[in-house]
Protein backbone atom coordinates (compact mmCIF):
# COMPACT_ATOMS: atom_id res chain seq x y z
CA UNK A 1 0.00 0.00 0.00
CA UNK A 2 1.61 3.30 -1.04
CA UNK A 3 1.51 5.88 1.71
CA UNK A 4 0.63 9.03 -0.31
CA UNK A 5 -2.43 7.47 -1.99
CA UNK A 6 -3.72 6.19 1.34
CA UNK A 7 -3.18 9.60 2.91
CA UNK A 8 -4.82 11.32 -0.07
CA UNK A 9 -7.87 9.13 0.51
CA UNK A 10 -7.84 9.83 4.23
CA UNK A 11 -7.66 13.59 3.56
CA UNK A 12 -10.48 13.36 1.04
CA UNK A 13 -12.61 11.65 3.69
CA UNK A 14 -12.54 14.80 5.87
CA UNK A 15 -15.95 16.23 4.85
CA UNK A 16 -17.47 12.78 5.31
CA UNK A 17 -15.78 12.40 8.69
CA UNK A 18 -17.24 15.74 9.79
CA UNK A 19 -20.64 14.89 8.32
CA UNK A 20 -20.83 11.35 9.68
CA UNK A 21 -19.86 12.02 13.28
CA UNK A 22 -22.97 13.99 14.31
CA UNK A 23 -25.32 11.64 12.46
CA UNK A 24 -23.72 8.59 14.08
CA UNK A 25 -23.82 10.49 17.38
CA UNK A 26 -27.59 10.97 16.93
CA UNK A 27 -27.88 7.27 16.15
CA UNK A 28 -26.04 6.32 19.34
CA UNK A 29 -28.33 8.63 21.33
CA UNK A 30 -31.47 7.24 19.63
CA UNK A 31 -30.38 3.63 20.19
CA UNK A 32 -29.80 4.08 23.91
CA UNK A 33 -33.05 6.05 24.19
CA UNK A 34 -34.83 3.09 22.52
CA UNK A 35 -33.49 0.82 25.23
CA UNK A 36 -30.48 -0.76 23.53
CA UNK A 37 -27.10 -0.93 25.21
CA UNK A 38 -24.04 0.95 23.98
CA UNK A 39 -22.51 -2.32 22.76
CA UNK A 40 -25.66 -3.12 20.75
CA UNK A 41 -25.70 0.34 19.18
CA UNK A 42 -22.03 -0.02 18.27
CA UNK A 43 -22.65 -3.51 16.83
CA UNK A 44 -25.35 -2.14 14.50
CA UNK A 45 -22.94 0.52 13.19
CA UNK A 46 -20.08 -1.97 12.89
CA UNK A 47 -22.04 -4.66 11.05
CA UNK A 48 -24.69 -2.80 9.02
CA UNK A 49 -22.83 0.52 8.41
CA UNK A 50 -25.72 2.26 6.63
CA UNK A 51 -27.27 5.25 8.38
CA UNK A 52 -30.89 5.31 7.32
CA UNK A 53 -31.34 1.56 7.66
CA UNK A 54 -29.83 1.60 11.15
CA UNK A 55 -32.42 4.17 12.31
CA UNK A 56 -35.09 2.02 10.67
CA UNK A 57 -33.67 -1.06 12.42
CA UNK A 58 -34.27 0.64 15.79
CA UNK A 59 -37.89 1.34 14.86
CA UNK A 60 -38.47 -2.21 13.58
CA UNK A 61 -36.80 -3.96 16.51
CA UNK A 62 -38.55 -1.89 19.15
CA UNK A 63 -41.94 -2.35 17.45
CA UNK A 64 -41.52 -6.11 17.66
CA UNK A 65 -41.41 -6.77 13.90
CA UNK A 66 -40.31 -10.36 13.03
CA UNK A 67 -36.57 -10.78 12.45
CA UNK A 68 -36.94 -11.84 8.82
CA UNK A 69 -39.34 -9.00 7.95
CA UNK A 70 -36.96 -6.50 9.57
CA UNK A 71 -33.93 -7.90 7.72
CA UNK A 72 -35.69 -7.94 4.33
CA UNK A 73 -36.88 -4.34 4.83
CA UNK A 74 -33.35 -3.15 5.63
CA UNK A 75 -31.90 -5.11 2.70
CA UNK A 76 -34.43 -3.58 0.26
CA UNK A 77 -33.48 -0.13 1.51
CA UNK A 78 -29.86 -0.59 0.47
CA UNK A 79 -30.46 -2.17 -2.92
CA UNK A 80 -29.32 1.05 -4.61
CA UNK A 81 -25.74 0.27 -3.60
CA UNK A 82 -25.49 -2.39 -6.35
CA UNK A 83 -25.23 0.46 -8.85
CA UNK A 84 -22.20 2.11 -7.24
CA UNK A 85 -19.51 -0.52 -7.85
CA UNK A 86 -19.92 -0.66 -11.64
CA UNK A 87 -20.23 3.16 -11.87
CA UNK A 88 -17.03 3.65 -9.90
CA UNK A 89 -15.08 1.02 -11.83
CA UNK A 90 -16.18 2.58 -15.12
CA UNK A 91 -14.80 5.92 -13.97
CA UNK A 92 -11.47 4.32 -12.99
CA UNK A 93 -10.78 2.68 -16.35
CA UNK A 94 -10.26 -0.94 -17.27
CA UNK A 95 -6.79 -1.36 -15.71
CA UNK A 96 -7.95 -0.57 -12.17
CA UNK A 97 -7.30 -3.35 -9.67
CA UNK A 98 -10.15 -4.76 -7.60
CA UNK A 99 -8.09 -7.44 -5.84
CA UNK A 100 -8.80 -6.03 -2.39
CA UNK A 101 -12.27 -4.71 -3.20
CA UNK A 102 -13.73 -7.40 -0.94
CA UNK A 103 -12.48 -5.24 1.95
CA UNK A 104 -12.60 -1.58 0.82
CA UNK A 105 -15.85 -1.83 -1.14
CA UNK A 106 -17.77 -2.59 2.07
CA UNK A 107 -17.12 1.08 2.79
CA UNK A 108 -18.75 2.19 -0.46
CA UNK A 109 -21.56 4.17 1.16
CA UNK A 110 -23.50 6.91 -0.64
CA UNK A 111 -21.07 9.59 0.52
CA UNK A 112 -17.88 7.59 -0.08
CA UNK A 113 -19.11 6.72 -3.58
CA UNK A 114 -19.95 10.36 -4.30
CA UNK A 115 -16.64 11.62 -2.96
CA UNK A 116 -14.64 9.00 -4.91
CA UNK A 117 -16.48 9.80 -8.14
CA UNK A 118 -16.02 13.55 -7.62
CA UNK A 119 -12.30 13.08 -6.91
CA UNK A 120 -11.84 10.99 -10.07
CA UNK A 121 -13.67 13.66 -12.08
CA UNK A 122 -11.23 16.25 -10.65
CA UNK A 123 -8.23 14.19 -11.80
CA UNK A 124 -7.49 11.96 -8.78
CA UNK A 125 -5.76 8.72 -9.86
CA UNK A 126 -7.65 5.62 -8.69
CA UNK A 127 -5.91 3.13 -6.44
CA UNK A 128 -7.08 0.65 -3.87
CA UNK A 129 -4.92 2.42 -1.28
CA UNK A 130 -6.83 5.66 -1.96
CA UNK A 131 -10.13 3.82 -1.47
CA UNK A 132 -8.84 2.32 1.79
CA UNK A 133 -7.93 5.78 3.08
CA UNK A 134 -11.26 7.28 2.06
CA UNK A 135 -13.24 4.36 3.47
CA UNK A 136 -11.38 4.02 6.77
CA UNK A 137 -11.78 7.72 7.62
CA UNK A 138 -15.53 7.53 7.04
CA UNK A 139 -15.99 4.18 8.85
CA UNK A 140 -13.92 5.29 11.86
CA UNK A 141 -15.96 8.47 12.15
CA UNK A 142 -19.21 6.49 11.97
CA UNK A 143 -18.09 4.12 14.73
CA UNK A 144 -16.64 6.87 16.92
CA UNK A 145 -19.81 8.96 16.55
CA UNK A 146 -21.99 6.00 17.52
CA UNK A 147 -19.86 5.24 20.57
CA UNK A 148 -19.86 8.89 21.66
CA UNK A 149 -23.64 9.18 21.18
CA UNK A 150 -24.31 5.97 23.12
CA UNK A 151 -22.02 7.18 25.92
CA UNK A 152 -23.65 10.64 26.03
CA UNK A 153 -27.16 9.18 26.17
CA UNK A 154 -30.48 10.87 25.32
CA UNK A 155 -30.83 14.64 25.04
CA UNK A 156 -27.12 15.38 24.57
CA UNK A 157 -27.67 18.10 21.94
CA UNK A 158 -31.03 19.37 23.21
CA UNK A 159 -29.49 22.52 24.74
CA UNK A 160 -27.66 23.39 21.48
CA UNK A 161 -30.30 23.68 18.71
CA UNK A 162 -28.14 25.80 16.36
CA UNK A 163 -25.20 23.39 16.60
CA UNK A 164 -27.54 20.45 16.10
CA UNK A 165 -29.14 22.15 13.05
CA UNK A 166 -25.78 23.05 11.50
CA UNK A 167 -24.47 19.53 11.94
CA UNK A 168 -27.71 18.14 10.52
CA UNK A 169 -27.18 20.21 7.36
CA UNK A 170 -23.71 18.74 6.82
CA UNK A 171 -24.85 15.87 4.58
CA UNK A 172 -27.15 17.87 2.26
CA UNK A 173 -24.28 20.39 1.98
CA UNK A 174 -21.82 17.62 1.13
CA UNK A 175 -24.09 16.13 -1.55
CA UNK A 176 -24.64 19.57 -3.08
CA UNK A 177 -20.90 20.28 -3.15
CA UNK A 178 -20.28 16.87 -4.74
CA UNK A 179 -22.99 17.57 -7.30
CA UNK A 180 -21.35 20.89 -8.20
CA UNK A 181 -17.99 19.13 -8.52
CA UNK A 182 -19.25 16.74 -11.23
CA UNK A 183 -21.61 19.19 -12.93
CA UNK A 184 -21.38 19.56 -16.70
CA UNK A 185 -23.88 20.46 -19.42
CA UNK A 186 -24.57 16.85 -20.63
CA UNK A 187 -25.37 15.81 -17.03
CA UNK A 188 -28.08 18.46 -16.52
CA UNK A 189 -31.00 16.33 -17.86
CA UNK A 190 -29.86 13.38 -15.71
CA UNK A 191 -29.71 15.55 -12.57
CA UNK A 192 -33.04 17.29 -13.31
CA UNK A 193 -34.95 14.05 -13.95
CA UNK A 194 -33.39 12.28 -10.95
CA UNK A 195 -34.27 15.21 -8.67
CA UNK A 196 -37.86 15.59 -9.86
CA UNK A 197 -38.62 11.84 -9.69
CA UNK A 198 -37.11 11.66 -6.19
CA UNK A 199 -39.49 14.41 -5.04
CA UNK A 200 -42.49 12.68 -6.67
CA UNK A 201 -41.58 9.19 -5.43
CA UNK A 202 -40.93 10.41 -1.88
CA UNK A 203 -44.14 12.45 -1.63
CA UNK A 204 -46.37 9.84 -3.29
CA UNK A 205 -44.91 6.57 -1.95
CA UNK A 206 -41.93 6.60 0.43
CA UNK A 207 -38.38 7.95 0.83
CA UNK A 208 -36.86 4.59 -0.16
CA UNK A 209 -38.99 4.39 -3.32
CA UNK A 210 -38.13 8.00 -4.12
CA UNK A 211 -34.39 7.29 -3.92
CA UNK A 212 -34.47 4.11 -6.02
CA UNK A 213 -36.85 5.60 -8.62
CA UNK A 214 -34.81 8.83 -8.72
CA UNK A 215 -31.52 7.05 -9.47
CA UNK A 216 -33.04 4.68 -12.05
CA UNK A 217 -34.98 7.43 -13.88
CA UNK A 218 -31.88 9.64 -13.93
CA UNK A 219 -29.95 6.75 -15.48
CA UNK A 220 -32.74 6.25 -18.03
CA UNK A 221 -32.56 9.96 -18.87
CA UNK A 222 -28.82 9.55 -19.37
CA UNK A 223 -29.39 6.64 -21.76
CA UNK A 224 -31.99 8.58 -23.74
CA UNK A 225 -30.12 11.87 -23.95
CA UNK A 226 -26.91 10.11 -24.88
CA UNK A 227 -24.68 11.01 -21.98
CA UNK A 228 -21.51 9.48 -23.37
CA UNK A 229 -18.64 8.29 -21.30
CA UNK A 230 -16.12 11.04 -20.69
CA UNK B 1 -26.51 -8.81 23.49
CA UNK B 2 -30.02 -8.99 22.05
CA UNK B 3 -29.97 -12.02 19.70
CA UNK B 4 -32.76 -10.71 17.47
CA UNK B 5 -30.82 -7.49 16.94
CA UNK B 6 -27.68 -9.45 16.13
CA UNK B 7 -29.53 -11.65 13.61
CA UNK B 8 -31.04 -8.62 11.83
CA UNK B 9 -27.67 -6.84 11.84
CA UNK B 10 -25.81 -9.84 10.40
CA UNK B 11 -28.37 -10.40 7.61
CA UNK B 12 -28.53 -6.71 6.66
CA UNK B 13 -24.75 -6.33 6.96
CA UNK B 14 -24.08 -9.38 4.77
CA UNK B 15 -26.45 -8.04 2.11
CA UNK B 16 -24.77 -4.61 2.29
CA UNK B 17 -21.38 -6.25 1.80
CA UNK B 18 -22.68 -8.19 -1.23
CA UNK B 19 -24.40 -5.11 -2.74
CA UNK B 20 -21.26 -3.00 -2.38
CA UNK B 21 -18.51 -5.51 -3.14
CA UNK B 22 -19.74 -7.96 -5.77
CA UNK B 23 -20.77 -5.37 -8.43
CA UNK B 24 -17.18 -3.99 -8.45
CA UNK B 25 -16.27 -7.26 -10.24
CA UNK B 26 -18.64 -6.53 -13.13
CA UNK B 27 -16.32 -5.25 -15.87
CA UNK B 28 -18.82 -2.96 -17.56
CA UNK B 29 -15.98 -1.08 -19.29
CA UNK B 30 -16.11 -3.89 -21.87
CA UNK B 31 -19.53 -2.70 -23.03
CA UNK B 32 -19.93 -1.27 -26.53
CA UNK B 33 -18.94 2.43 -26.35
CA UNK B 34 -21.92 4.72 -26.83
CA UNK B 35 -24.40 1.84 -26.56
CA UNK B 36 -27.68 2.16 -24.66
CA UNK B 37 -26.51 0.14 -21.62
CA UNK B 38 -23.20 2.01 -21.57
CA UNK B 39 -25.00 5.37 -21.49
CA UNK B 40 -27.43 4.06 -18.85
CA UNK B 41 -24.61 3.00 -16.51
CA UNK B 42 -22.53 6.13 -17.17
CA UNK B 43 -25.36 8.22 -15.74
CA UNK B 44 -25.32 6.36 -12.38
CA UNK B 45 -23.00 8.85 -10.63
CA UNK B 46 -24.82 12.12 -11.39
CA UNK B 47 -28.23 10.43 -10.98
CA UNK B 48 -27.29 8.99 -7.57
CA UNK B 49 -25.71 12.18 -6.21
CA UNK B 50 -28.63 14.35 -7.42
CA UNK B 51 -31.12 11.91 -5.89
CA UNK B 52 -29.30 11.77 -2.55
CA UNK B 53 -29.07 15.57 -2.35
CA UNK B 54 -32.81 15.93 -2.98
CA UNK B 55 -33.63 13.11 -0.52
CA UNK B 56 -31.41 14.70 2.13
CA UNK B 57 -32.83 18.21 1.76
CA UNK B 58 -36.49 17.31 1.22
CA UNK B 59 -37.41 16.73 4.89
CA UNK B 60 -36.11 20.21 5.84
CA UNK B 61 -38.21 22.06 3.25
CA UNK B 62 -41.24 23.71 4.83
CA UNK B 63 -43.44 26.77 4.42
CA UNK B 64 -42.35 28.34 7.72
CA UNK B 65 -39.61 30.93 7.24
CA UNK B 66 -37.80 29.74 10.40
CA UNK B 67 -37.24 26.32 8.81
CA UNK B 68 -36.82 27.36 5.16
CA UNK B 69 -34.44 30.30 5.59
CA UNK B 70 -31.54 28.29 7.11
CA UNK B 71 -31.82 25.79 4.24
CA UNK B 72 -31.80 28.53 1.59
CA UNK B 73 -28.87 30.39 3.17
CA UNK B 74 -26.94 27.15 3.71
CA UNK B 75 -27.52 26.11 0.09
CA UNK B 76 -26.46 29.54 -1.19
CA UNK B 77 -23.30 29.36 0.95
CA UNK B 78 -22.35 25.95 -0.49
CA UNK B 79 -22.81 27.22 -4.07
CA UNK B 80 -20.96 30.51 -3.45
CA UNK B 81 -17.98 28.90 -1.71
CA UNK B 82 -17.72 26.05 -4.23
CA UNK B 83 -17.79 28.46 -7.17
CA UNK B 84 -15.15 30.73 -5.63
CA UNK B 85 -12.82 28.09 -4.08
CA UNK B 86 -13.62 24.85 -6.00
CA UNK B 87 -13.31 22.92 -2.74
CA UNK B 88 -15.84 20.31 -1.62
CA UNK B 89 -14.53 20.46 1.96
CA UNK B 90 -14.77 24.26 2.32
CA UNK B 91 -18.15 24.42 0.58
CA UNK B 92 -19.58 21.73 2.90
CA UNK B 93 -18.28 23.41 6.04
CA UNK B 94 -19.48 26.85 4.88
CA UNK B 95 -22.97 25.48 4.20
CA UNK B 96 -23.26 23.86 7.63
CA UNK B 97 -21.88 26.96 9.37
CA UNK B 98 -24.24 29.33 7.51
CA UNK B 99 -27.19 27.05 8.28
CA UNK B 100 -26.34 26.88 11.99
CA UNK B 101 -25.80 30.65 12.21
CA UNK B 102 -29.20 31.42 10.69
CA UNK B 103 -30.88 28.99 13.11
CA UNK B 104 -29.05 30.70 15.97
CA UNK B 105 -29.95 34.22 14.68
CA UNK B 106 -33.64 33.28 14.34
CA UNK B 107 -33.54 32.04 17.91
Amino acid sequence: MTRPAFLDGLTASLPIVIGYFPIAFSFGVAATRAGFSGVEAFALSLIIYAGASQFLALALLTSGAPVLVSAVTLIAMNLRHVLYGPALMRATGKDASTKRAWVWAFGLTDEVFGQALGALARGQRFSESYMFGLGIGAYASWLAGTAAGAAAGGGALEGWPAVSAGLGFMLPALFLALLLSILSRPKVPVIAVAGLVTVGGTLLVSATTGILAGILSGMAAGAVTGLARR
Amino acid sequence: MNLELLAVAVMAGAANWAFRVLPTRARTDRLQPGGLLERFLSATGPAAIATLFVAAILPSLAVEVSRLLPVLVGTAAVIAVYLSRRSVVLATLAGALAHGLVVWALG
